[in-house]
């Protein structure tokens, strides 16, 4: 008893010192080419460093019905040579600089950055205009990354146990019909990716890598002059493309409620997973489910782990999370079986933890926890020139305006209690879930 | 515009510069595009924020970098001492006093401590490196007063729990275990030795020195080295002076003492360059250290210049050794060199893992380019690829307040000067060619090198004796001599009654889980024997079998077949023994998850068991307590013989889910992990339980 009143009673202090926003407003510039590459400066002379970041608006979410995989394969793409840039040769120059790079592609956005010494950003500038205006679209490059991207899919979807629950599982939710971006995964059908003809590739690159649909951030250790005068030069005369088409997302909330069992012939124990579909990230209740992710199931304290993994001993993992996206997201929750536990069981747990968000709440002191989680996490993640310019993409693409960079986490520190309980009852209903049960092939029958 | 498709740079290049003319010439003069990369830039002076200084009334230093850009402060406490103050015989004392501080404290448990700290989304460790033991934490600066009571409170309070010492020491003695399987492990350690020799960075721990740690002298240990005066505190970030001082009195202002003032037993003198052949029988690798003593001062630039000599020599994936050893030669995965720096004298090594047929080629061109990096002139090419790499990376590892903390303490604590931080890149990039190799020749010694060689001492010795002088050590540290190198041909006499027609289940225990389950079956019609052996291992996907078919007294093998499927791959194996030979195809699937095929066509000696039966067969070993006995078994995945070590080490009684059981302990070293079996003392004996030491995992008899 002793320790838990002196627990609580620093618990309570450090909650009254806590002053809770990031110190200081960011400091950036922003303007746009007459090519309509859209420019971002934050300079930050504390450390020898720039990181240079391209973010094209092109992601799985853009690719039409047939023609999946495209955006992803293109990342791959992206390294196979330009006019003047040999085939690996951008890693090459980049690693002899001292630098670092590498690319990314998810449902909404393709990110390419590198992170070289101040006195380089020349060269990452120079490799990055390169390659949007000469990008080497040719048969025996687009041949070559097509088997690579299959490689990566049998290695890290198909040769993995759960992956593909957790890949393909997390479509389902999606009507190809009203939101085919999101009823596909990143990586794309194998077919399409068979089907499709170099001119393919060369369209999508011609509508989607045009300087009107990137933008260019420069973050940390250089002089605006100089960089402005070098983006000029570099990037000034790539000539603009057409102006593609959003996509749209329809979806209506409390429509779901169903169960699919997925057999796994990789997978010798049962997993659940229950996900609810949530608003686009730029909606407010983003941030109260969130925190309501990490309290239900963000690490060793949390609410799945303790009642399912350590008490209960039903589930040999269990979690939680919420992945927010331009348009609608997802809240997961999940567990894997202990020897001998029933997937109904599971799910049955996993309801009943939702419910009791829904009916109790959650106590001040968990929601004090994922805050000071969240903060901090904000925090560390800004203390590099790459981490402020990833920060800096995010907020240009995903909000309203960009300004939110330094009042977003305000948003955060301002969730109630209440607001947690509401969300929970808003969307973490029977009706707005979708079912996934694993089941491993051999007793796929039982259930 | 951009829709044609193109097929060769050039065209698109063309197209493009048309279309770049027809939309932009109108209003703006552009420069054209340049076609070669811009060269660099001049690199100003690191931007190093100002180190404020100060010397606390118990002797503390404590250093500041400010840095208010974001509310994270780093704080680190740098003590000197650290395992180079191991008593003899207590080699691995320091490390567990680092393991063991966390760990709770009059009032505080190890989960509270570890529930506060993540409650505030921070970090806390503690640790002993050779020279020096660090307690760390990162924290939002506001939780600073948390952070000074916590570290304040591990270092100064804490308990050093039993229970906390027998769990590190079951994972200690567990990673000893695993480090003797391990090649490169193995060169490491007898590397130390053979250059320090009694000096205490020679020293390493052991089974028996991490059986002989006690609370006591961890305790002690502790509360002898662990002083203020001489010692750094260094914060790094979001703080200011005043407010760090009023924080370093309040918490640390009590602690007193200074760390003992040592002199250690000196290493020895520089000799002839001679090899120390560590005998892993039927290696398919050796690992190979060459290296020697080698201090490189700051002051007359030596430091830098031996930066840039070792990064072409051996500096990664574009030095000379990799480029030569891997990519010309195709002799190795990797082969690097470098000069880790130590308080009391560092060195220089050249390091590679090669197949055992090329060992001695690997270690004459290991040694030819050492001495190539001593007497020929750095060409300005590699000399602009070192140099750019070096100072090019150097400020992405300056970046955040742990960074800096880091590298503040580091160039305190080795005497180099904070100057060091700020002026490194410029002094890297001063340094020409010719310093470069003049600084080799003093820092490289291929003359009076230390050589370890780690592989199948049978297959090695004379073609390593033929470069230097050769002793031969086994991988306990015990001296062979050549004649041990020969296996012996132990014709192993089974125990017939023991080896009876039998079906036994097992579950697979992974974690303390039931993951998966295994069925063994022996059928035996007089001399012949046949093994079939089902496993398969939820979650990870694994699925295993394998059939063995052999002839007893004499013991002859005949088939081996296996098959595996792991997370959708499948490798097979099949062999034929027949006429003195193994022949066939082996599959292995490697880390990577690749599947490694490798032709088998072998000669074995009569007596040699498949790798696979050893479980099925122990039943009819001679065992019995204190036994001990070699049989020499073909382990198909590295293509040779090698003889397994079975110890009976004790008897016990063991409970699995078949129930309990009183077994022979049996300890079995030589394989790829050294391992236990407990097989019942009482006939018909049976295996009722295997783990293999320092895993997860274990292999329990269910009925």
């Amino acid at each position: 008893m002793m320790r838990r009143i002196g627990y609580a009673a620093l618990a309570a202090a450090a909650l009254a010192v806590a002053p809770p926003t990031l110190a200081g407003q960011t400091a950036y510039e922003m303007y746009t080419l007459p090519n309509g590459l859209r420019v971002i400066l934050a300079e930050d002379h504390s450390a020898a460093v720039v990181a240079v970041s391209v973010w094209y608006n092109v992601g799985s979410a853009n690719e039409r019905m047939g023609r999946s995989g495209f955006a992803h394969l293109f990342e791959h793409m992206m390294f196979q040579g330009s006019a003047n840039v040999g085939k690996g040769e951008h890693m090459q120059l980049i690693e002899r600089a001292g630098g670092d790079m590498n690319g990314t592609t998810n449902e909404d956005r393709t990110s390419y950055f590198e992170i070289v010494p101040s006195n380089r950003m020349n060269l990452a500038l120079w490799l990055e205009a390169d390659r949007m205006r000469s990008l080497a679209v040719t048969d025996a490059n687009f041949e070559n990354q097509r088997e690579t991207v299959k490689e990566e899919r049998r290695l890290r979807v198909d040769n993995q146990p759960y992956a593909k629950a957790f890949t393909d599982g997390l479509t389902q939710p999606f009507d190809s019909a009203t939101c085919f971006g999101y009823s596909h995964t990143v990586i794309g059908s194998m077919e399409d990716l068979d089907a499709a003809k170099t001119e393919d590739v060369q369209r999508f690159f011609d509508l989607y890598y045009a300087p009107n649909n990137a933008t260019l951030v420069v973050a940390g250790d250089f002089q605006p002059a100089g960089a402005k005068r070098l983006i000029e030069e570099y990037f000034g005369d790539i000539p603009r493309g057409n102006d593609p088409e959003g996509v749209s997302c329809a979806l209506t909330y409390g429509t779901f409620g169903k169960t699919v069992v997925v057999e796994d012939q990789l997978a010798n124990l049962p997993a659940v997973i229950v996900m609810y579909p949530i608003p686009p990230h730029r909606a407010a209740d983003t941030r109260p489910l969130s925190l309501l992710g990490t309290i239900l199931g963000g690490g060793e304290s949390s609410r799945l782990n303790i009642s399912m993994v350590r008490e209960a001993k039903t589930a040999l993992q269990a979690g939680a999370g919420s992945q927010s996206r331009r348009d609608h997201g997802l809240l997961l929750t999940f567990a894997i079986a202990n020897q001998g536990a029933h997937p109904d069981t599971l799910e049955a747990q996993l309801r009943a933890e939702v419910a009791k968000l829904a009916d109790g709440g959650v106590t001040e002191e968990e929601l004090r926890k994922a805050k000071n989680n969240f903060r901090s996490g904000q925090v560390f993640s800004r203390q590099t020139a790459f981490g402020m310019a990833e920060a800096l993409q995010h907020f240009a693409h995903f909000h309203d305006s960009i300004d939110e960079i330094d009042t977003d986490l305000d948003g955060y520190m301002a969730v109630t209690m209440d607001d947690i309980k509401r969300v929970a009852r808003t969307y973490l209903t029977r009706e707005n879930s979708h079912t996934i049960v694993v089941v491993p092939q051999s007793t796929g029958g039982d259930r | 515009m951009r829709s044609r498709v193109t097929s060769t740079h050039r065209v698109a290049k063309f197209t493009l510069l048309l279309a770049a003319g027809a939309l932009v010439a109108p209003t703006t003069a552009q420069a054209q595009f340049p076609t070669e990369p811009p060269t660099a830039g001049a690199l100003r002076p690191l931007p190093f924020p100002e180190v404020q200084q100060v010397k606390l009334r118990n002797g503390l230093t404590l250093l500041v970098v400010e840095n208010h850009r974001l509310p994270i402060l780093s704080i680190r406490i740098s003590m000197r001492a650290g395992s180079r103050d191991d008593p003899a015989g207590m080699e691995g004392l320091a490390s567990m006093v680092g393991e063991l501080m966390t760990k709770g404290t009059p009032r505080r448990t190890a989960d509270q401590i570890a529930a506060e700290i993540e409650g505030v989304g921070g970090s806390l460790s503690a640790g002993a490196g050779a020279d020096f033991f660090s307690v760390f934490t990162t924290v939002l600066s506001e939780n600073a007063e948390l952070a000074f009571d916590l570290m304040s409170d591990v270092l100064l309070n804490a308990t050093y729990p039993e229970e906390e010492l027998e769990l590190a020491r079951t994972r200690t003695l567990s990673a000893l275990q695993v480090e003797k399987s391990d090649p490169g492990s193995l060169a490491g350690r007898y590397f130390q030795k053979a250059l320090y020799g009694d000096h205490p960075y020679g020293r390493q721990p052991t089974e028996e020195s991490t059986t002989a740690l006690t609370r006591d002298a961890v305790r002690s240990w502790a509360s002898a080295h662990l002083k203020p005066e001489g010692s750094l505190l260094v914060l790094a970030g979001d703080i200011t002076m005043a407010e760090a001082r009023r924080l370093a009195e309040r918490y640390l202002g009590g602690w007193r003492g200074a760390t003992p003032n040592v002199r250690y037993a000196s290493p020895p003198p520089p000799r002839p360059t001679a090899i120390t052949l560590v005998h892993r029988p039927g290696s398919a690798q050796s690992n190979i250290r060459v290296g020697n003593l080698a201090t490189r001062p700051i002051g007359d630039g030596t430091y830098y210049a031996v930066e840039v000599a070792n990064k072409v020599l051996g500096g990664g994936a574009d030095a000379r050794l990799f480029m030569i050893l891997r990519e010309d030669k195709g002799w190795t995965y990797g082969a690097y060199s470098g000069v880790p720096t130590r308080k009391d004298g560092g060195y220089f090594q050249a390091t590679a893992e090669v197949r055992t047929p090329v060992t001695d080629s690997a270690l004459v061109e290991l040694l030819r380019q050492i001495r190539r990096v001593r007497t020929e002139v750095i060409p300005d090419s590699e000399m602009t690829a070192a140099k750019g790499y070096l100072v090019g990376s150097y400020p992405l590892d300056i970046q955040t307040p742990q960074q800096i903390a880091s590298q503040v303490a580091s160039a305190i604590l080795l005497d180099r000067g904070i100057d060091f931080v700020r002026t490194y890149g410029q002094k890297v990039d001063a340094v020409t060619a010719t310093q470069a190799m003049a600084a080799a020749r003093r820092v490289l010694r291929p003359d009076s090198a230390v050589v370890v060689v780690v592989g199948d001492g049978q297959a090695l010795y004379d073609k390593l004796r033929a470069i230097a002088p050769v002793s031969i050590i086994d991988v306990e540290g015990k001296a062979l001599a050549v004649a041990d190198l020969t296996p012996k041909a132990t014709a192993l006499a089974l125990d017939l009654d023991q080896l009876v027609s039998r079906r036994d289940s097992f579950a697979m225990i992974v974690q303390g889980n039931e993951m998966g389950s295994a069925v063994q079956e022996v059928v035996r019609e007089g001399r012949d024997v046949t093994i079939t052996q089902t496993m398969s291992l939820a979650v990870m996907g694994v699925r295993q079998e394998m059939q063995a078919t052999l002839a007893v007294s004499p013991i002859v093998m005949r088939t081996l077949d296996q098959s595996m499927e792991f997370g959708g791959r499948r490798a097979e194996t099949h062999l034929v023994y027949a006429d003195g030979r193994v022949t066939g195809s082996a599959q292995t699937p490697q880390p990577t998850g690749e599947v490694q095929t490798t032709e088998v066509d072998s000669e074995v000696l009569a007596g040699v068991l498949d790798d696979n039966t050893v479980q099925a067969l122990l039943p009819a070993f001679p065992l019995a307590e204190g036994a001990e006995f070699t049989v020499n078994v073909f382990r198909a995945g590295e293509g040779s013989v090698a003889p397994l070590t079975f110890t009976v080490v004790g008897v016990e009684d063991v409970t699995v889910p078949a129930g309990t059981f009183t077994v022979f302990r049996v300890e079995v070293t030589g394989g790829q992990l050294p391992a236990t079996f407990y097989v019942t003392r009482d006939a018909p004996r049976r295996v009722v339980k295997f783990a293999p030491t320092g895993q997860p995992v274990s292999m329990e008899l269910a009925k």
